[in-house]
């Protein structure tokens, strides 16, 4: 065999999985989102979604949570990347590593563990988690995706030109228009793949919110997880398959400021 | 068998036969033949793009062509991989294995290598088997062959039963069969220690790549490739990221290295100088076609064309047309030459700067001109000289004033007179589309449809009147002739009529002939005052009446 | 000076915060009490029982099994999908990392719903209604989630490697299979290596995609597939997490913090040697 049709035959494995497990699962959720149980077309799935009021609900509660933790999020490790990336606060790497080591204990366990504790905690206060599922929840969505947060901006944070900063400064810059002018600029590719890496799971998240509100908050996620436990795989195609146009606008809305999605994720090695 | 011994007698060790490569239906390389002698230094020259590399990369093996054939000593291994030719290459950036050190990089292909030992039995008599990787080589030599779709249908079905039948053959008859042994250690250590001290790194052994210099690098790069004792050793480039300085001494060394391995270079560059100082025969290639094969001497002395003589060296080259039996008219005056060419021909005449004779007085003969421009070279002036409008190159150990009347003469042995290129531009499948324009390679041009008869006119909806009879010539085919002035060149391609890339540019004394292609493959020859540079997109206008047009068909067929 | 304390205390504080619960389940890993929050002093007692438990014993081994499997299985795919795809034509290498990246970005949830609506209509229909659900694709939608990112790592590996380097091996003597394995495999390593170790992590981590694709299989035998996710998620669905699992938590931290020293350490010698040879070429300067 040619040695050019044999290096790429190498990818021929890589290529049949990705079509297959990837994007012929995508065309089976569009094919159940508008069948019904016998195979035929409908749009039922479509009319059930927006004409209900409760599903309607879980998607804005979802939606809202997911801002709301976002920006929570991006408020706190900002500030915190910042710091950790300036060499006259932190030189040592094993600070950084800290914060994400988190993301390797096992994140169902860490949940459990959060929900115990603040069942003690408010138990000291007089009262339980299940009066305040929506409290709870933001608490475990926030500390469970701060890590998520801090290691782009952290690593955006590492490659602000300071020169730049200073010149800002020299150039009669007070430090609030410093900051805006300069340091946001500079660090949006940070800040956009960081709120990415943190508003899409939230929506779909499953266990923190089912753990934490007690069941009493329903988001995306759990909305297709109930889909699931039922066996109504119309109603959950539906809904990934909005979900999935949902992630695709938010991608689209912000790819000019993206770098390479997967060097977020691969950064931490 | 037999007949494959008796070829191998050829005094040629690389044969290739009307190969063709073509890459994404660009042909790169264009029905090329060439022959290499055994022993010898050749360069293969040209710009970038010209397809030196990919014919290196065919002889390597890297590449296969798309049509035609490689012999090695005689032996077809167009097909034969590169991990089983007995040739061996330097590459461009020295591609060392990073993870290795020098010792390991060189010895590398040792490792690989492996001796055939005869097969015997218990008794000691010779093992006889059928050749199966002979046999595997014939077929894929069938495979390429039968997908081969430039060669003609009789010639194919030749080759194709007699391959078929040397397959029949080999499949039949057991011949002594091998095992195989890789080198010892030792036999490896020898070689290894050989091939350092051959480019002069007997000290690096241990060192890792990334501590060498860059021309340590290059070294460790030869040494490598010369170990495994190959037939030919390519070079691609070798040179081309080194400093000056350097890469002189390094020419001088391979040159050296040349004469004590005994084997065959091809070595690949771009730089003329190098090609000239190095070499036995020098390959000049363009746009995939070889323009001229000849030593250095010859080259310089004695160019093709118009493209050789401009990139061999500096020189002056003029449009010029053959007045009577050896004399030729250019610069407004006419000369004795020495090359024999019919009265009346258009030619190119080259001058080399070196053969213009210049006084500061007038002499009989002597045509007049002002030195425009002086440069001082070390050992020589070189002059910048307007003859009327064109320019002339010069040069002269003496000190002439700028600015002042200058006289100059040109011996015949001084003046060389090469076929002209075809540049005028003739088109012979256009046609006339509904819209009464002319399609060129399938852009529309303004035309005017008169021109294809004499005393003809032609009205506003496109329609000829000819000797009282209308005539409509949609879908004509033509044959569009348009002279190299007439096509206007810009950069600006939004108001083109048509698009292409430069291909080449050649300086003709006060204008340059440019050749653009467009995406099509078509060729456009312009000339213009201006500079471009090959490579650059450029797009090309004309004027409707610059188009001349005849008509293929007959005109009855037009009537209406 | 103040601001640097100041800055101090924000680190530290949320540092504290992060690892709040984790060290709240650490600390009651040494008792035996049955709820967390009580002190019935100091025992391992928890530590015995753990290594006692069946249950948990079997999901711990199920998910080990399972992040080696498909941490191999994954980094094969990924890197030989990387090299291949590294020497295909740009128009085809783009529309693969276009698809590679789907589940970079895609919500879990929905990768493991289209796998299991997919596993579902393929065992309605050319099963002739068996549940396709088993090890095989609790291993696929496991793999779904690591390849891309191997493929990931492994290209900018593979983009700083001298594109010559294989057409130098062949020109020496190796065949292909030769060239990759001697010479294009030693220049990727560290990118396949951190690709491993990344699916691996992903696969321990996983709730979603298990808790969908999982059927009977490896040590749980004819029941569903028990990794430590989906157990903890159905105990704590139950009631507080089991005191045996407090000294599980402890154990995983103490193996996360000390690769997590020990990577630093690494690192930060890394980052002053750098330092160092900038410093000793602006003093030759």
């Amino acid at each position: 065999m040619r040695y050019k049709s044999f290096r790429k035959a190498l990818a021929l494995p890589f290529t049949l999985f990705l079509i297959l497990f990837i994007l012929v699962p995508i065309l089976f959720i569009v094919y159940y989102a508008f069948t019904d149980s016998n195979g035929y077309f409908t749009l039922d799935a479509f009319k059930s979604f927006f004409t209900s009021t409760v599903k309607l609900n879980v998607l804005l509660i979802s939606l809202l949570i997911g801002i709301l933790n976002t920006v929570i999020c991006l408020l706190i490790a900002f500030p915190l990347s910042y710091l950790l990336a300036n060499p006259k606060i932190n030189k040592n790497y094993m600070l950084v590593m800290l914060f994400v080591m988190p993301m390797w204990i096992n994140f169902v366990l860490r949940t459990g563990a959060l929900r115990d504790l603040l069942s003690v905690v408010l138990g000291w206060m007089g009262t339980t988690t299940g009066e305040h599922p929506l409290l709870c929840t933001m608490i475990g969505m926030v500390l469970n995706y701060l890590p998520f947060t801090v290691l782009p901006l952290y690593s955006t944070m590492l490659k602000l030109d300071h020169s730049q900063i200073e010149a800002a400064q020299d150039l009669g810059c007070n430090p609030f228009r410093t900051f805006t002018r300069s340091i946001i600029p500079q660090a949006m590719p940070g800040i956009v793949s960081a709120a990415m890496m943190v508003f899409m799971p939230t929506i779909s998240s499953y266990v923190i919110s089912d753990t934490l509100s007690e069941g009493k908050i329903m988001l995306f996620g759990n909305s297709i997880y109930l889909s699931f436990s039922n066996s109504d795989w119309n109603g959950g195609s539906f809904m990934s398959l909005l979900m999935l146009i949902i992630i695709f606008l938010v991608m689209l809305a912000t790819r000019k400021f993206q770098g390479d999605g997967g060097e977020r994720r691969s950064s931490s090695w | 068998m037999e007949q494959l011994q008796g070829k191998s007698e050829s005094s040629f060790i690389i044969e290739m036969k009307n190969v063709t490569k073509i890459f994404d239906g660009t042909t790169v390389i264009d029905k090329m033949n060439l022959n290499i002698r055994k022993g010898e230094f050749v360069t293969i020259l040209g710009p970038s793009g010209c397809g030196k590399s990919t014919t290196l990369r065919m002889i390597a093996g890297f590449e296969i062509p798309t049509s035609g054939d490689i012999l090695l000593n005689g032996k077809d291994i167009t097909t034969i991989p590169p991990y089983r030719r007995p040739v061996n290459t330097v590459f461009q950036h020295y591609a060392l294995f990073p993870n290795l050190d020098v010792y390991d990089n060189v010895a590398f292909g040792l490792r690989n290598k492996k001796i055939p030992m005869p097969l015997k039995d218990k008794e000691g008599h010779p093992v006889m088997k059928v050749d199966k990787a002979k046999a595997k080589d014939l077929k894929s030599q069938i495979r390429r062959i039968r997908h081969d779709k430039i060669i003609d249908k009789e010639e194919k079905e030749k080759r194709l039963k007699e391959l078929q039948a040397r397959l029949q053959e080999v499949l039949q008859t057991p011949v002594q069969a091998y095992k195989f042994r890789h080198l010892t250690e030792q036999e490896i250590d020898e070689k290894v220690v050989h091939a350092l001290s051959v480019v002069d790194l007997d000290e690096l052994e241990d060192r890792d790549i990334s501590t060498l210099s860059g021309g340590q690098q290059q070294r460790v790069a030869i040494a490598r490739a010369i170990t495994c004792e190959p037939l030919i050793l390519l070079l691609d480039e070798p040179l081309g990221a080194l400093d000056l300085k350097m890469r002189k001494d390094m020419q001088l060394e391979l040159k050296e290295m040349h004469k004590r391995l005994g084997i065959t270079f091809i070595y690949v560059t771009h730089d003329q100088e190098e090609a000239l100082t190095m070499s036995d025969t020098i390959i000049v290639m363009n746009d995939g076609v070889i323009q001229q094969i000849g030593t250095p001497e010859e080259i310089y002395n004695e160019p093709q064309n118009a493209f050789v003589a401009d990139f061999i060296g500096s020189s002056n080259i003029y449009n010029a047309t053959v007045i009577a039996p050896r004399k030729v008219r250019f610069l407004n005056h006419a000369y004795d030459c020495l090359d024999d060419f019919p009265v009346n021909e258009r030619v190119d005449v080259i001058v080399r700067p070196e053969d213009v004779h210049l006084s500061d007085f007038p002499k009989e003969n002597y045509i007049q001109g002002r030195i425009a421009a002086k440069v001082f070279k070390g050992i020589h002036y070189q002059y910048v000289i307007m003859i009327g409008h064109d320019e002339l190159l010069a040069q002269s150990i003496k000190d002439f004033d700028q600015d002042k009347p200058i006289y100059l003469d040109i011996r015949p042995a001084g003046i060389h007179l090469m076929k002209r290129a075809n540049d005028l531009n003739v088109y012979t499948d256009s046609y006339i589309g509904k819209d009464h324009r002319v399609y060129i390679d399938d852009a529309p041009f303004d035309c005017d449809l008169s021109c294809l008869f004499a005393s003809s006119s032609v009205d506003e909806d496109g329609i000829v009147t000819y000797d009282k009879k209308r005539y409509d010539f949609a879908n004509a085919d033509v044959i569009a002739t348009i002279d190299p002035r007439a096509l206007q060149i810009s950069d600006d391609t939004s108001e083109a009529n048509i698009t292409g890339e430069v291909i080449t540019a050649v300086y003709k004394g006060d204008h340059y002939l440019i050749l653009v292609r467009t995406e099509n493959e078509e060729d456009f020859f312009v000339a213009t005052p201006y500079t471009f540079n090959p490579g650059d997109i450029v797009g090309l206008t004309v004027r409707k009446e610059d188009i001349k047009m005849k008509l293929k068909g007959e005109i009855e067929d037009y009537e209406i | 000076m103040v601001r640097k304390i100041l800055s101090y205390c924000y680190i530290y504080v949320i540092l504290l915060l992060l690892y709040l619960p984790v060290l709240y389940l650490i600390v009651y890993s040494f008792t035996a009490a049955e709820l967390a929050g009580q002190w019935q002093g100091f025992s391992l007692q928890l530590y015995a029982d753990l290594f006692r438990d069946a249950e948990i014993m079997t999901a711990l081994g199920n998910t080990l099994i399972l992040a080696a499997i498909s941490a191999l299985v994954s980094t094969v795919i990924g890197t030989l999908g990387a090299i291949g795809v590294y020497y295909c034509r740009k128009g085809f290498r783009s529309l693969v990392e276009n698809i590679n990246q789907i589940p970079v970005v895609n919500a879990e949830i929905v990768l493991a719903m289209s796998l299991t609506v997919m596993f579902v209509f393929l065992g309605q229909n050319f099963f002739g209604g068996e549940s396709l659900f088993s090890f095989w694709t609790l291993l696929a939608g496991h793999c779904v989630l690591a390849i891309p990112f191997v493929y990931l790592n492994v290209k900018p590996k593979l983009q700083q490697m001298d594109p010559a380097l294989f057409e130098a091996a062949m020109d020496l003597g190796c065949s292909p299979t030769k060239a990759i394995h001697k010479v294009v495999v030693p220049q990727i390593v560290p990118g396949i290596l951190s690709g491993l170790l990344l699916s691996f992590t992903l696969s321990l981590d996983d709730f979603i995609v298990t808790a969908f694709t999982r059927g009977p299989g490896l040590l749980s035998g004819q029941a569903q597939i028990e990794t430590l996710s989906t157990l903890v998620q159905a105990k704590i669905k139950k009631g507080a997490v089991p005191p045996e699992m407090r000294a599980l938590t402890t154990l995983i931290f103490l193996i996360v913090l000390v690769i997590v020293i020990v990577y630093s350490i690494k690192v930060n010698a890394k980052n002053r040697d750098t330092l160092g040879k900038h410093a000793k070429r602006r003093a030759t300067k």
